[in-house]
C-alpha cells in the first residue's frame, strides 16, 4: 500500500507539531533549571534563556547548606517510604478477600467501596473528623489518610480475580491457610501490580499538599511541598542565613530556581526506570472505567 | 445449619480479619466524613460533635446565597470549570490521534516521555516554575521583549489568571490523559483498517470513520466523569497559582472552603458550601448521563 503524497505531508505535520508541542513542555523546565546555574547579574539582565550564563553553583551550595530543606526532604522520603509499604500492605489485605466468592461481606463492601468513590465528602466534615482522631499536627496524617485509595483497592482486587483457581486449590488442599496463600503465592505473583500502585501511592505521598496545609502547624513537621511553597513565596524564608546581598553570586530567583529543581531530582530520576508502569497502571485503570 | 456456619467460621476467618484495617479505614476516612455533611444544617459546636450540635435548617444555606462573595466565588468557578471543559478536555484526545499517526517508535516513545513528565510533579513545583517562567526576568518577558513589548508580571495581572490556569492545566495533565485513549485506539481491531485501505481510504478518512467513532464511547465516560467534577477543579492548582492580585478572578470555592472553613473555623458554614459543591456536581452528572444515553448507549450507568 502506498501512501499519497498528501498523507505523508500530513503525517510530517502532525510529526513535527508533536515534537514542537514536546519541546514545549519541556521548555520551561530548562529554563528553570539553567537560571539556577546562572549568576545573580546576568539573570537580572535578562540575558539566561535555555542555557546557563556565567555558571555558577552558588545558588545550589546555598540551597544544599540548608539543614531546614533537608530536613524536610529526609522527611518527605521516609513519610513516602513508609506510606507506600503501608498502602500496598493495606490495599493488599483489603483486596484479597474481596477478590474472593466465599467472603459473604464482599459485595456489600464493594458498594460501599463505589460509593465513597463517587461521593466525596464535604472538606470541612473531613478535616474535623481526621482532627478528632488526634492527627492535627501530627506527622501520621502525612502518611494514614493516604494508604488505602479506592481506585487502587479495585485495579488490585479485579487482578486478584485473575488468578487461576487451580493453584490456590491445590495448595488449600496441601493445608495451607488464607495468609499463607496471601503472603506465599498471590503477592510473588503480584509484582506488575504491585510496583504500578506503589508509583500511584509513592507519588501521592511524595507530592501531597493539602494535607499538610490544612493540619500541620508546627514546621518541623513541614514536607518538602510545604517547604518549597515557603522558599517561593517566602523571601524571608529562603533567604534566611544570608546578612546581605550586596556581594553575592545568587538572589531570591536563582535560589527559587534552585529549590524547584532540587524537588523535581528525585522524580526525574526515578521516572525513566518507572515509566512502564506508570502507563500499565493506568490502562488497568481504563479497563474499569 | 449452626454446624455450617461454625465450619465457614472455622475454615474463612482469616479473610474477615485480613479486611478489618480496609473496612476501619473506610468508616474513619470515608463515611464518618460523609455523614459529617449534615452539620451543613447545624450550628456545629466541637464540644457536642456532628450528632449532637443543633439543627438549624437551611439557615447556612441562605447566608451562602446572600453573602457578596458568594456570586463572585461561584462565577469564578463556573468560569474555570467551563474553560477546563471546553479547552482543556479535547486536548488529550487530539494529541491521542496525532501520536497514534507516528510510525517511527523511537519518536512516539521519546514524544510521550516529554508529555508525561510534567504530570508527576506537584501543582507546587509547577506553580514554581511558572512564578519563574513569568517573572520580569524571566523567559517569557525575555520573549515577549524581542518582539518591543512591555513586560508583564502576569501571574500578578488578573486578566492572565484564566489563560495561565488553562495553559497549565494543558502542560501538566494533557499529555498524561492521553494513555487512555491510547489503550483504547489500540484495542481497535487492525482488520478495520486493512479493510479500509482496500476500499481505497485515505488516512484522514480511516481517522473519521474508525479510530474517531471507535474512541467516541471513551472520551462519552471520561467526559461523564469531568462533568462530575466541574466545580471541582482542584484545590492544589487554584491554591499555587493565586497571588493577591489575582484574588478577583481566582477565588473559587475550594480556596474559599479552605479560608472560611479551615482558617476561619466557620464549620458548618463552609460545609454548606462544599456540599453545595457536591450537590451540584451529581445533578450534573445524573443529568448529562440521561442525555448521552438518548444520544447513544454509552453512559456511565
Amino acid at each position: 500500500m502506498v501512501e499519497s503524497k498528501r498523507e505523508r505531508a500530513l503525517v510530517t505535520g502532525v510529526t513535527i507539531f508533536l515534537i514542537l508541542f514536546s519541546i514545549a513542555a519541556i521548555i520551561p523546565l530548562i529554563s528553570v533549571i539553567s537560571t539556577s546555574f546562572s549568576s545573580k547579574s546576568v539573570v537580572d539582565m535578562n540575558l539566561v534563556t535555555l542555557w546557563p550564563k556565567e555558571f555558577t553553583l552558588d545558588s545550589w551550595k546555598y540551597i544544599i547548606d540548608r539543614p531546614d530543606l533537608w530536613r524536610s526532604f529526609f522527611l518527605t522520603v521516609g513519610t513516602t517510604v513508609i506510606g507506600t509499604i503501608l498502602a500496598l500492605l493495606m490495599t493488599a489485605l483489603f483486596a484479597y478477600p474481596l477478590s474472593k466468592s466465599e467472603f459473604r461481606w464482599g459485595s456489600v463492601i464493594m458498594v460501599c467501596v463505589v460509593i465513597a468513590m463517587i461521593f466525596k465528602a464535604p472538606i470541612v466534615p473531613y478535616f474535623l473528623t481526621v482532627r478528632s482522631i488526634g492527627l492535627y499536627d501530627n506527622p501520621l496524617v502525612l502518611i494514614l489518610p493516604h494508604i488505602l485509595n479506592p481506585f487502587n483497592l479495585i485495579i488490585m482486587r479485579t487482578f486478584f480475580k485473575q488468578f487461576p483457581k487451580e493453584l490456590e486449590e491445590a495448595a488449600f488442599l496441601e493445608g495451607c491457610g488464607y495468609f499463607r496463600m496471601l503472603f506465599h503465592f498471590v503477592l510473588p505473583l503480584s509484582k506488575a501490580v504491585m510496583a504500578t500502585l506503589a508509583l500511584f501511592y509513592g507519588v501521592v505521598l511524595w507530592n501531597q499538599f493539602q494535607h499538610p496545609l490544612f493540619f500541620l502547624q508546627d514546621t518541623n513537621w513541614f514536607p518538602l511541598q510545604i517547604k518549597i511553597r515557603q522558599f517561593i513565596t517566602d523571601d524571608s524564608v529562603m533567604m534566611a542565613g544570608t546578612a546581605s546581598t550586596v556581594n553575592l553570586n545568587y538572589n531570591e530567583r536563582t535560589l527559587r530556581a534552585a529549590t524547584v529543581i532540587f524537588a523535581i531530582i528525585p522524580i526525574i530520576i526515578v521516572y525513566p526506570f518507572l515509566q512502564k508502569y506508570f502507563v500499565k497502571g493506568a490502562m488497568l485503570g481504563s479497563v474499569k472505567g | 445449619m449452626k454446624v455450617f456456619a461454625f465450619h465457614r467460621l472455622k475454615v474463612y476467618w482469616p479473610l474477615y480479619v485480613m479486611a478489618i484495617p480496609g473496612i476501619v479505614f473506610l468508616i474513619v476516612f470515608k463515611f464518618i466524613p460523609l455523614g459529617g455533611a449534615v452539620i451543613a444544617f447545624k450550628d456545629y459546636s466541637v464540644f457536642q460533635g456532628f450528632d449532637d450540635s443543633p439543627w438549624v435548617g437551611l439557615k447556612h444555606f441562605k447566608t451562602l446565597f446572600d453573602h457578596p462573595d458568594f456570586a463572585r466565588v461561584f462565577g469564578n468557578t463556573l468560569m474555570l470549570g467551563f474553560l477546563k471543559l471546553v479547552l482543556v478536555f479535547p486536548f488529550p484526545v487530539l494529541l491521542a490521534l496525532m501520536i497514534n499517526e507516528i510510525r517511527k517508535s523511537a519518536l512516539k516513545k521519546g514524544i510521550q516521555t516529554a508529555l508525561y513528565i510534567p504530570h508527576f510533579l506537584s501543582w507546587v513545583i509547577v506553580g514554581g516554575i511558572l512564578f519563574d517562567f513569568f517573572s520580569l526576568s524571566g523567559l517569557f518577558n525575555i520573549v515577549i521583549g524581542w518582539f518591543g513589548l512591555e513586560p508583564v508580571l502576569a501571574m500578578q495581572e488578573s486578566d492572565y489568571f484564566r489563560p495561565i490556569y488553562a495553559i497549565s492545566s494543558i502542560w501538566r495533565d494533557a499529555g498524561w490523559g492521553t494513555v487512555v485513549y491510547m489503550a483504547a485506539i489500540s484495542a481497535i481491531d487492525p482488520q478495520l483498517y486493512e479493510s479500509a485501505m482496500i476500499d481505497g481510504a485515505s488516512k484522514l478518512r480511516q481517522v473519521r470513520h474508525i479510530t474517531f467513532p471507535l474512541l467516541l464511547p471513551t472520551v462519552l465516560v471520561l467526559f461523564l466523569l469531568e462533568i462530575g467534577n466541574f466545580l471541582d477543579l482542584g484545590f492544589d492548582q487554584v491554591f499555587n497559582l493565586l497571588t493577591p492580585m489575582t484574588y478577583s478572578v481566582g477565588d473559587i470555592l475550594d480556596t474559599y472552603v479552605f479560608r472560611t472553613g479551615i482558617q476561619q473555623a466557620q464549620y458548618s458554614f463552609a460545609t454548606a458550601v462544599g456540599l453545595f459543591q457536591s450537590v451540584i456536581g451529581f445533578i450534573l452528572v445524573f443529568v448529562f448521563n440521561k442525555l448521552s444515553k438518548k444520544v447513544s448507549d454509552g453512559g456511565l450507568w
